[in-house]
Protein backbone atom coordinates (compact mmCIF):
# COMPACT_ATOMS: atom_id res chain seq x y z
CA UNK A 1 0.00 0.00 0.00
CA UNK A 2 1.23 3.43 -0.67
CA UNK A 3 1.86 6.69 1.28
CA UNK A 4 -0.24 10.18 0.17
CA UNK A 5 1.06 13.48 2.10
CA UNK A 6 -1.56 16.10 1.98
CA UNK A 7 0.01 19.72 1.91
CA UNK A 8 -2.42 22.38 3.17
CA UNK A 9 -2.46 26.04 4.37
CA UNK A 10 -3.84 27.16 7.52
CA UNK A 11 -7.51 28.04 6.14
CA UNK A 12 -10.72 25.71 7.17
CA UNK A 13 -11.59 25.96 4.17
CA UNK A 14 -8.81 24.93 2.12
CA UNK A 15 -8.47 21.79 4.80
CA UNK A 16 -12.08 20.44 4.86
CA UNK A 17 -12.38 18.96 1.75
CA UNK A 18 -9.33 17.25 2.11
CA UNK A 19 -10.56 14.86 4.93
CA UNK A 20 -13.14 12.94 3.24
CA UNK A 21 -10.41 11.95 0.20
CA UNK A 22 -7.87 10.98 3.03
CA UNK A 23 -10.50 8.45 4.61
CA UNK A 24 -11.31 7.09 1.64
CA UNK A 25 -7.47 6.63 1.15
CA UNK A 26 -7.31 5.17 4.45
CA UNK A 27 -10.98 2.62 3.99
CA UNK A 28 -8.33 1.65 0.86
CA UNK A 29 -5.23 0.37 3.35
CA UNK A 30 -3.02 3.48 2.21
CA UNK A 31 -1.09 5.71 4.68
CA UNK A 32 -2.21 9.29 4.90
CA UNK A 33 -0.77 12.44 6.70
CA UNK A 34 -1.73 15.86 6.92
CA UNK A 35 0.99 18.47 6.95
CA UNK A 36 0.37 22.04 7.42
CA UNK A 37 -0.58 24.51 10.70
CA UNK A 38 -1.13 22.49 14.02
CA UNK A 39 -3.65 25.29 15.36
CA UNK A 40 -5.57 25.27 12.53
CA UNK A 41 -4.95 21.61 11.52
CA UNK A 42 -5.54 20.37 15.00
CA UNK A 43 -9.36 21.29 15.60
CA UNK A 44 -10.83 19.85 12.16
CA UNK A 45 -9.12 17.02 11.26
CA UNK A 46 -10.48 13.49 12.96
CA UNK A 47 -8.95 11.92 16.13
CA UNK A 48 -6.16 9.77 15.58
CA UNK A 49 -5.65 11.19 12.05
CA UNK A 50 -1.63 11.96 11.40
CA UNK A 51 -0.93 15.43 11.32
CA UNK A 52 2.53 16.62 10.90
CA UNK A 53 2.98 20.19 12.59
CA UNK A 54 5.43 22.23 10.65
CA UNK A 55 6.93 25.20 12.04
CA UNK A 56 4.47 27.91 13.34
CA UNK A 57 6.01 30.91 11.51
CA UNK A 58 2.10 31.39 11.03
CA UNK A 59 1.13 30.97 14.15
CA UNK A 60 -3.10 31.75 15.66
CA UNK A 61 -1.78 35.04 16.42
CA UNK A 62 -0.55 36.22 13.15
CA UNK A 63 -3.01 34.45 11.39
CA UNK A 64 -5.75 36.32 13.88
CA UNK A 65 -3.67 39.64 12.85
CA UNK A 66 -4.19 38.34 8.79
CA UNK A 67 -7.47 38.11 9.18
CA UNK A 68 -8.46 41.43 10.34
CA UNK A 69 -6.13 43.60 7.69
CA UNK A 70 -8.01 41.24 5.71
CA UNK A 71 -11.26 42.25 6.57
CA UNK A 72 -11.52 46.25 5.34
CA UNK A 73 -10.16 44.72 1.84
CA UNK A 74 -11.88 44.09 -1.48
CA UNK A 75 -11.11 43.60 -4.95
CA UNK A 76 -7.39 43.33 -6.33
CA UNK A 77 -6.65 45.55 -2.87
CA UNK A 78 -7.30 42.41 -1.32
CA UNK A 79 -5.87 40.50 -3.94
CA UNK A 80 -1.98 42.07 -3.99
CA UNK A 81 -3.06 41.53 0.08
CA UNK A 82 -3.19 37.79 -0.29
CA UNK A 83 -0.25 36.92 -2.33
CA UNK A 84 2.33 39.54 -1.45
CA UNK A 85 1.23 39.21 2.14
CA UNK A 86 0.02 36.01 2.71
CA UNK A 87 0.16 32.90 0.62
CA UNK A 88 4.05 33.47 -0.98
CA UNK A 89 5.70 34.51 2.67
CA UNK A 90 3.65 31.29 3.58
CA UNK A 91 4.99 29.33 0.95
CA UNK A 92 8.72 30.51 2.22
CA UNK A 93 8.44 29.83 5.33
CA UNK A 94 6.84 26.34 4.52
CA UNK A 95 9.57 25.05 2.32
CA UNK A 96 12.10 24.04 4.18
CA UNK A 97 9.44 22.39 6.43
CA UNK A 98 7.58 20.61 3.84
CA UNK A 99 11.19 18.94 2.52
CA UNK A 100 11.75 17.61 6.01
CA UNK A 101 8.61 15.96 6.41
CA UNK A 102 8.54 14.60 2.65
CA UNK A 103 12.32 13.01 3.52
CA UNK A 104 11.09 11.81 6.57
CA UNK A 105 7.38 10.44 5.74
CA UNK A 106 8.45 9.47 2.37
CA UNK A 107 5.11 9.64 0.29
CA UNK A 108 4.55 8.04 -2.36
CA UNK A 109 2.52 11.30 -4.11
CA UNK A 110 1.65 14.81 -2.90
CA UNK A 111 -1.65 16.31 -2.62
CA UNK A 112 -1.26 20.22 -2.79
CA UNK A 113 -3.46 22.62 -1.97
CA UNK A 114 -3.20 25.46 -4.74
CA UNK A 115 -2.04 27.92 -1.66
CA UNK A 116 0.14 25.86 -0.78
CA UNK A 117 2.74 26.26 -3.26
CA UNK A 118 5.60 25.10 -1.16
CA UNK A 119 4.37 21.64 -1.42
CA UNK A 120 4.43 21.74 -5.11
CA UNK A 121 8.11 23.40 -5.06
CA UNK A 122 9.35 20.28 -2.65
CA UNK A 123 7.50 17.38 -5.19
CA UNK A 124 9.00 18.98 -8.14
CA UNK A 125 12.29 19.28 -6.27
CA UNK A 126 12.14 15.56 -5.10
CA UNK A 127 10.56 14.43 -7.98
CA UNK A 128 7.78 13.08 -6.82
CA UNK A 129 4.40 13.17 -8.56
CA UNK A 130 1.57 15.57 -7.13
CA UNK A 131 -1.80 16.49 -7.25
CA UNK A 132 -3.47 20.32 -7.28
CA UNK A 133 -6.15 20.49 -4.50
CA UNK A 134 -8.83 23.35 -5.93
CA UNK A 135 -10.64 23.47 -2.97
CA UNK A 136 -12.28 26.23 -4.72
CA UNK A 137 -12.65 26.73 -8.45
CA UNK A 138 -11.87 30.55 -8.88
CA UNK A 139 -8.09 30.31 -9.95
CA UNK A 140 -9.28 27.99 -13.05
CA UNK A 141 -10.88 31.06 -14.27
CA UNK A 142 -9.56 34.31 -14.43
CA UNK A 143 -11.02 36.61 -12.10
CA UNK A 144 -10.11 40.17 -13.04
CA UNK A 145 -10.99 39.48 -16.89
CA UNK A 146 -10.99 43.37 -18.11
CA UNK A 147 -7.36 43.33 -16.36
CA UNK A 148 -4.79 40.77 -17.59
CA UNK A 149 -1.78 42.52 -15.77
CA UNK A 150 -3.09 41.70 -12.32
CA UNK A 151 -3.25 37.43 -12.48
CA UNK A 152 0.16 38.44 -14.15
CA UNK A 153 1.56 39.44 -11.26
CA UNK A 154 0.10 36.67 -9.22
CA UNK A 155 2.35 34.32 -11.51
CA UNK A 156 5.08 36.54 -11.39
CA UNK A 157 5.09 36.40 -7.95
CA UNK A 158 5.22 32.67 -8.00
CA UNK A 159 8.14 32.14 -10.71
CA UNK A 160 10.16 34.69 -8.21
CA UNK A 161 9.40 32.74 -4.98
CA UNK A 162 10.67 29.35 -7.44
CA UNK A 163 13.60 31.55 -8.13
CA UNK A 164 14.48 32.03 -4.97
CA UNK A 165 14.95 28.67 -4.22
CA UNK A 166 16.84 27.72 -6.95
CA UNK A 167 14.34 26.52 -9.02
CA UNK A 168 15.88 26.50 -12.81
CA UNK A 169 12.14 26.21 -14.29
CA UNK A 170 9.39 27.43 -12.79
CA UNK A 171 6.02 27.03 -13.59
CA UNK A 172 2.18 27.92 -12.39
CA UNK A 173 2.63 25.64 -9.29
CA UNK A 174 -0.83 26.00 -8.95
CA UNK A 175 -1.53 23.69 -11.29
CA UNK A 176 -0.04 20.58 -11.54
CA UNK A 177 0.71 18.27 -15.00
CA UNK A 178 -0.11 15.00 -13.30
CA UNK A 179 -3.25 15.74 -11.61
CA UNK A 180 -6.04 18.95 -10.82
CA UNK A 181 -8.50 17.37 -8.49
CA UNK A 182 -11.19 20.35 -9.08
CA UNK A 183 -14.22 19.81 -5.55
CA UNK A 184 -16.50 21.39 -8.20
CA UNK A 185 -18.23 20.35 -11.47
CA UNK A 186 -18.45 22.11 -15.17
CA UNK A 187 -22.12 22.51 -14.43
CA UNK A 188 -21.30 25.33 -11.74
CA UNK A 189 -18.01 26.59 -13.49
CA UNK A 190 -19.96 26.94 -17.03
CA UNK A 191 -19.96 25.03 -19.60
CA UNK A 192 -17.73 27.31 -22.07
CA UNK A 193 -14.73 26.48 -19.88
CA UNK A 194 -12.60 23.86 -21.41
CA UNK A 195 -9.69 22.47 -19.58
CA UNK A 196 -7.01 19.50 -20.01
CA UNK A 197 -7.70 15.68 -19.79
CA UNK A 198 -5.69 15.98 -16.29
CA UNK A 199 -8.35 18.03 -14.89
CA UNK A 200 -10.96 15.50 -12.61
CA UNK A 201 -13.73 17.88 -11.82
CA UNK A 202 -14.75 15.40 -8.75
CA UNK A 203 -17.40 17.63 -7.16
CA UNK A 204 -17.78 18.43 -3.73
CA UNK A 205 -16.33 16.24 -1.04
CA UNK A 206 -17.77 17.20 2.15
CA UNK A 207 -17.09 14.74 5.37
CA UNK A 208 -18.90 14.20 8.20
CA UNK A 209 -18.63 17.67 10.79
CA UNK A 210 -18.41 17.94 14.46
CA UNK A 211 -22.09 17.74 15.47
CA UNK A 212 -23.36 20.90 17.09
CA UNK A 213 -26.06 20.09 19.89
CA UNK A 214 -29.00 22.45 20.97
CA UNK A 215 -30.50 23.81 17.91
CA UNK A 216 -33.86 24.29 18.87
CA UNK A 217 -35.59 21.99 15.75
CA UNK A 218 -39.10 22.88 17.22
CA UNK A 219 -38.48 26.00 16.67
CA UNK A 220 -38.81 25.72 12.57
CA UNK A 221 -42.29 26.08 11.16
CA UNK A 222 -43.35 23.72 8.41
CA UNK A 223 -45.71 26.25 7.10
CA UNK A 224 -42.99 28.99 6.49
CA UNK A 225 -40.06 28.65 4.03
CA UNK A 226 -36.30 28.20 5.79
CA UNK A 227 -33.63 30.66 4.96
CA UNK A 228 -30.28 30.73 6.43
CA UNK A 229 -27.88 33.51 6.12
CA UNK A 230 -24.18 32.92 7.01
CA UNK A 231 -21.52 34.77 5.95
CA UNK A 232 -18.88 32.57 6.63
CA UNK A 233 -16.71 32.02 9.24
CA UNK A 234 -14.37 34.83 8.86
CA UNK A 235 -16.40 37.87 7.86
CA UNK A 236 -19.19 37.66 10.82
CA UNK A 237 -18.14 41.02 12.17
CA UNK A 238 -17.55 42.89 8.99
CA UNK A 239 -21.25 41.75 7.92
CA UNK A 240 -22.81 44.39 11.05
CA UNK A 241 -24.58 46.73 7.92
CA UNK A 242 -25.58 43.68 5.79
CA UNK A 243 -27.32 41.67 8.80
CA UNK A 244 -29.11 45.10 9.27
CA UNK A 245 -29.95 45.01 5.71
CA UNK A 246 -31.29 41.44 6.17
CA UNK A 247 -33.39 41.75 8.95
CA UNK A 248 -35.42 45.09 7.23
CA UNK A 249 -35.54 42.78 4.28
CA UNK A 250 -37.57 40.22 5.78
CA UNK A 251 -39.40 42.15 8.42
CA UNK A 252 -42.30 42.55 6.40
CA UNK A 253 -42.40 38.55 5.36
CA UNK A 254 -43.00 36.84 9.13
CA UNK A 255 -45.90 35.29 7.63
CA UNK A 256 -43.84 33.73 4.74
CA UNK A 257 -40.41 32.91 5.91
CA UNK A 258 -38.38 32.40 9.08
CA UNK A 259 -34.72 33.09 8.74
CA UNK A 260 -31.81 31.35 10.66
CA UNK A 261 -28.83 34.16 10.98
CA UNK A 262 -25.20 32.51 11.48
CA UNK A 263 -23.23 35.50 13.62
CA UNK A 264 -22.58 36.07 16.90
CA UNK A 265 -25.81 37.42 18.53
CA UNK A 266 -24.27 40.68 19.67
CA UNK A 267 -23.88 41.76 16.26
CA UNK A 268 -27.85 41.82 15.78
CA UNK A 269 -30.16 44.55 17.53
CA UNK A 270 -33.39 43.25 17.62
CA UNK A 271 -34.71 40.23 17.12
CA UNK A 272 -38.03 39.28 15.77
CA UNK A 273 -39.85 35.90 16.36
CA UNK A 274 -39.37 35.15 13.10
CA UNK A 275 -35.28 35.31 13.28
CA UNK A 276 -33.14 32.80 14.92
CA UNK A 277 -29.32 33.98 15.64
CA UNK A 278 -26.70 31.82 16.30
CA UNK A 279 -23.31 31.77 16.28
CA UNK A 280 -22.60 28.19 14.90
CA UNK A 281 -25.03 25.85 13.84
CA UNK A 282 -25.44 22.55 12.17
CA UNK A 283 -25.16 23.42 8.18
CA UNK A 284 -25.16 20.10 6.50
CA UNK A 285 -28.14 19.10 9.12
CA UNK A 286 -30.08 22.34 8.37
CA UNK A 287 -29.88 22.23 4.67
CA UNK A 288 -32.41 19.43 3.85
CA UNK A 289 -35.06 22.14 5.85
CA UNK A 290 -34.03 25.13 3.94
CA UNK A 291 -35.51 26.87 0.26
CA UNK A 292 -32.94 29.56 0.02
CA UNK A 293 -29.67 30.22 1.69
CA UNK A 294 -27.84 34.00 1.41
CA UNK A 295 -24.69 34.10 1.74
CA UNK A 296 -21.23 35.59 1.18
CA UNK A 297 -20.35 33.00 -1.90
CA UNK A 298 -17.49 30.95 -0.15
CA UNK A 299 -16.79 28.04 -1.92
CA UNK A 300 -17.89 25.03 0.64
CA UNK A 301 -21.04 27.32 1.97
CA UNK A 302 -22.22 27.27 -1.88
CA UNK A 303 -21.40 23.82 -2.81
CA UNK A 304 -23.23 22.36 0.04
CA UNK A 305 -25.89 24.71 -0.62
CA UNK A 306 -25.81 23.60 -4.62
CA UNK A 307 -25.57 19.50 -3.14
CA UNK A 308 -28.64 19.99 -1.65
CA UNK A 309 -30.47 21.35 -4.67
CA UNK A 310 -31.06 24.76 -2.88
CA UNK A 311 -31.00 28.44 -4.45
CA UNK A 312 -28.99 30.89 -3.37
CA UNK A 313 -28.86 34.73 -2.68
CA UNK A 314 -25.31 35.71 -3.59
CA UNK A 315 -23.52 38.82 -1.63
CA UNK A 316 -19.68 38.17 -2.70
CA UNK A 317 -17.01 39.83 -0.36
CA UNK A 318 -13.61 39.34 -1.46
CA UNK A 319 -11.48 36.34 -2.92
CA UNK A 320 -12.43 33.88 -4.66
CA UNK A 321 -16.69 35.11 -3.72
CA UNK A 322 -16.68 37.20 -6.74
CA UNK A 323 -15.84 34.64 -9.07
CA UNK A 324 -17.76 31.71 -7.64
CA UNK A 325 -21.02 34.38 -7.14
CA UNK A 326 -20.82 34.36 -11.01
CA UNK A 327 -20.60 31.33 -11.49
CA UNK A 328 -24.02 30.97 -9.12
CA UNK A 329 -26.03 33.47 -11.49
CA UNK A 330 -24.91 32.27 -14.65
CA UNK A 331 -26.13 28.92 -14.03
CA UNK A 332 -29.36 30.11 -12.87
CA UNK A 333 -29.47 29.05 -9.23
CA UNK A 334 -29.07 32.28 -7.30
CA UNK A 335 -29.64 36.00 -7.77
CA UNK A 336 -26.04 38.03 -6.86
CA UNK A 337 -26.32 41.77 -5.01
CA UNK A 338 -23.71 44.22 -3.68
CA UNK A 339 -22.18 43.06 -0.19
CA UNK A 340 -21.43 46.54 0.14
CA UNK A 341 -24.78 48.51 -1.13
CA UNK A 342 -27.79 46.20 -1.24
CA UNK A 343 -30.55 47.97 0.24
CA UNK A 344 -33.86 45.98 2.41
CA UNK A 345 -35.32 46.55 -1.28
CA UNK A 346 -33.36 44.88 -3.20
CA UNK A 347 -32.53 41.96 -0.85
CA UNK A 348 -36.19 41.17 -0.38
CA UNK A 349 -36.73 41.15 -3.88
CA UNK A 350 -33.89 38.68 -4.47
CA UNK A 351 -34.69 36.52 -1.40
CA UNK A 352 -37.90 36.41 -2.39
CA UNK A 353 -37.67 35.80 -6.58
CA UNK A 354 -35.65 32.78 -5.53
CA UNK A 355 -37.96 31.80 -3.44
CA UNK A 356 -41.28 32.13 -5.55
CA UNK A 357 -39.81 31.46 -9.20
CA UNK A 358 -38.86 27.58 -9.46
CA UNK A 359 -36.33 28.14 -12.40
CA UNK A 360 -33.95 28.89 -9.77
CA UNK A 361 -34.52 25.62 -8.01
CA UNK A 362 -34.51 23.25 -10.59
CA UNK A 363 -30.79 25.18 -11.45
CA UNK A 364 -29.66 24.37 -8.35
CA UNK A 365 -31.17 20.82 -8.63
CA UNK A 366 -28.96 20.20 -11.86
CA UNK A 367 -26.12 20.77 -10.04
CA UNK A 368 -26.83 18.96 -7.83
CA UNK A 369 -27.52 16.20 -9.83
CA UNK A 370 -23.64 16.71 -11.34
CA UNK A 371 -22.22 16.78 -7.68
CA UNK A 372 -23.85 13.47 -7.61
CA UNK A 373 -22.65 12.16 -10.40
CA UNK A 374 -19.13 13.27 -10.30
CA UNK A 375 -18.39 10.96 -7.64
CA UNK A 376 -16.55 13.05 -4.91
CA UNK A 377 -14.10 12.20 -2.41
CA UNK A 378 -14.45 8.05 -4.05
CA UNK A 379 -13.60 9.78 -7.25
CA UNK A 380 -11.34 12.02 -5.89
CA UNK A 381 -9.24 8.95 -4.61
CA UNK A 382 -9.47 6.79 -7.57
CA UNK A 383 -7.74 9.69 -9.20
CA UNK A 384 -5.08 9.98 -6.76
CA UNK A 385 -4.56 5.90 -7.10
CA UNK A 386 -3.91 6.02 -10.80
CA UNK A 387 -0.86 8.73 -10.12
CA UNK A 388 0.87 5.93 -8.29
CA UNK B 1 -15.86 68.54 -24.64
CA UNK B 2 -14.71 69.49 -21.25
CA UNK B 3 -13.19 67.31 -18.16
CA UNK B 4 -16.73 68.74 -16.45
CA UNK B 5 -18.61 67.41 -19.45
CA UNK B 6 -16.50 64.32 -19.07
CA UNK B 7 -17.31 63.60 -15.55
CA UNK B 8 -20.93 64.31 -15.45
CA UNK B 9 -20.80 61.25 -18.37
CA UNK B 10 -18.55 59.00 -16.15
CA UNK B 11 -21.17 59.84 -12.71
CA UNK B 12 -24.24 59.17 -14.35
CA UNK B 13 -23.01 56.14 -16.20
CA UNK B 14 -21.65 55.15 -12.65
CA UNK B 15 -24.91 55.89 -10.98
CA UNK B 16 -26.37 53.84 -13.74
CA UNK B 17 -24.47 50.89 -12.38
CA UNK B 18 -24.20 51.32 -8.76
CA UNK B 19 -28.40 52.41 -8.44
CA UNK B 20 -28.75 55.36 -7.60
CA UNK B 21 -30.42 54.69 -4.28
CA UNK B 22 -26.86 53.83 -3.28
CA UNK B 23 -24.59 56.03 -5.67
CA UNK B 24 -26.78 59.14 -5.45
CA UNK B 25 -25.76 59.73 -1.16
CA UNK B 26 -22.04 59.77 -2.84
CA UNK B 27 -20.13 63.11 -3.81
CA UNK B 28 -18.38 61.19 -7.04
CA UNK B 29 -15.92 63.50 -7.83
CA UNK B 30 -12.30 63.46 -9.41
CA UNK B 31 -10.53 62.32 -6.48
CA UNK B 32 -13.00 59.30 -5.97
CA UNK B 33 -11.05 55.57 -5.84
CA UNK B 34 -12.56 53.05 -7.95
CA UNK B 35 -12.14 50.46 -5.66
CA UNK B 36 -11.58 52.36 -1.64
CA UNK B 37 -14.46 54.41 -2.17
CA UNK B 38 -17.15 52.63 -4.52
CA UNK B 39 -16.33 49.28 -4.16
CA UNK B 40 -16.92 48.80 -7.84
CA UNK B 41 -16.64 44.96 -8.31
CA UNK B 42 -14.84 43.55 -10.91
CA UNK B 43 -18.22 42.54 -12.90
CA UNK B 44 -18.96 46.20 -12.57
CA UNK B 45 -15.77 47.17 -14.53
CA UNK B 46 -16.88 44.91 -17.12
CA UNK B 47 -20.04 47.23 -17.47
CA UNK B 48 -18.68 50.39 -16.76
CA UNK B 49 -16.58 49.44 -20.48
CA UNK B 50 -19.32 48.44 -22.01
CA UNK B 51 -21.33 51.42 -21.32
CA UNK B 52 -18.62 54.20 -22.10
CA UNK B 53 -18.15 51.87 -25.38
CA UNK B 54 -21.78 52.59 -26.38
CA UNK B 55 -21.59 56.16 -25.19
CA UNK B 56 -18.45 56.92 -26.82
CA UNK B 57 -18.50 55.28 -29.93
CA UNK B 58 -15.23 53.70 -30.85
CA UNK B 59 -13.66 57.42 -29.50
CA UNK B 60 -11.77 55.69 -26.51
CA UNK B 61 -10.51 52.35 -26.23
CA UNK B 62 -11.82 51.93 -22.29
CA UNK B 63 -10.29 48.04 -22.69
CA UNK B 64 -7.14 48.83 -23.30
CA UNK B 65 -6.29 51.35 -21.18
CA UNK B 66 -8.06 48.86 -18.75
CA UNK B 67 -5.79 46.02 -20.33
CA UNK B 68 -2.36 48.44 -19.68
CA UNK B 69 -2.99 49.28 -15.99
CA UNK B 70 -0.45 47.10 -13.96
CA UNK B 71 -1.89 46.00 -10.38
CA UNK B 72 -0.87 49.12 -8.29
CA UNK B 73 -2.34 50.94 -10.91
CA UNK B 74 -5.85 49.24 -10.59
CA UNK B 75 -5.95 49.33 -6.78
CA UNK B 76 -5.07 53.25 -6.85
CA UNK B 77 -7.54 54.47 -9.86
CA UNK B 78 -9.49 57.22 -9.67
CA UNK B 79 -12.43 58.51 -11.52
CA UNK B 80 -10.29 61.57 -12.82
CA UNK B 81 -7.69 59.02 -14.50
CA UNK B 82 -10.14 57.93 -16.32
CA UNK B 83 -11.67 60.92 -16.76
CA UNK B 84 -8.49 62.82 -18.01
CA UNK B 85 -8.22 59.57 -20.30
CA UNK B 86 -11.31 60.00 -22.20
CA UNK B 87 -11.08 64.14 -22.38
CA UNK B 88 -7.63 63.36 -24.05
CA UNK B 89 -9.31 61.07 -26.37
CA UNK B 90 -11.93 63.22 -27.55
CA UNK B 91 -9.38 66.06 -27.87
CA UNK B 92 -7.41 63.83 -30.82
CA UNK B 93 -4.48 64.41 -28.33
CA UNK B 94 -4.08 61.00 -27.22
CA UNK B 95 -3.82 57.79 -29.70
CA UNK B 96 -6.98 56.09 -29.19
CA UNK B 97 -5.30 52.88 -28.80
CA UNK B 98 -2.74 52.62 -26.04
CA UNK B 99 0.25 51.41 -26.64
CA UNK B 100 1.28 48.44 -24.32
Amino acid sequence: MSRFLFVVPPFAGHILPTLAVGQQLIDRGHTIAWTGHPATLGPLLPPGAHVIPIAAEFSGQRLAEIRSRSLGLRGTAAFRFLWAEVLIPLAQSMVPAVTAVVDDFRPDVLVVDQQAPAGALVARQRGLPWATSATTSAELTDQFTTMPKVGAWARQCLFDFQRDFAVAEPVDLRFSDHLVLVFSTIALLGPSCEFPGHYAFVGPSIGERAGVPGFPWNWLDPHRAHVLVSLGTLNQEAGRRFFTTVLAAIAPLADQLQAIIVAPPHLIDSLPDHVLVREFVPQLDLLPHLHAVVCHAGHNTVCETLSHGVPLVVAPIRDDQPVIANQVTTAGAGIRVHFSRVSAGELRTALTTVLANPSYRSAARRIQTSFTAAGGAAAAADHLEKLL
Amino acid sequence: MTSEQVLADVRAILIEIMGAEYALSLDIGMETAFEADLELESIEFVKLSTMLAEHYDDRIDFVGFLADKNLNEIIDMTVGDVVTYIARCLDGTHAVTVDA
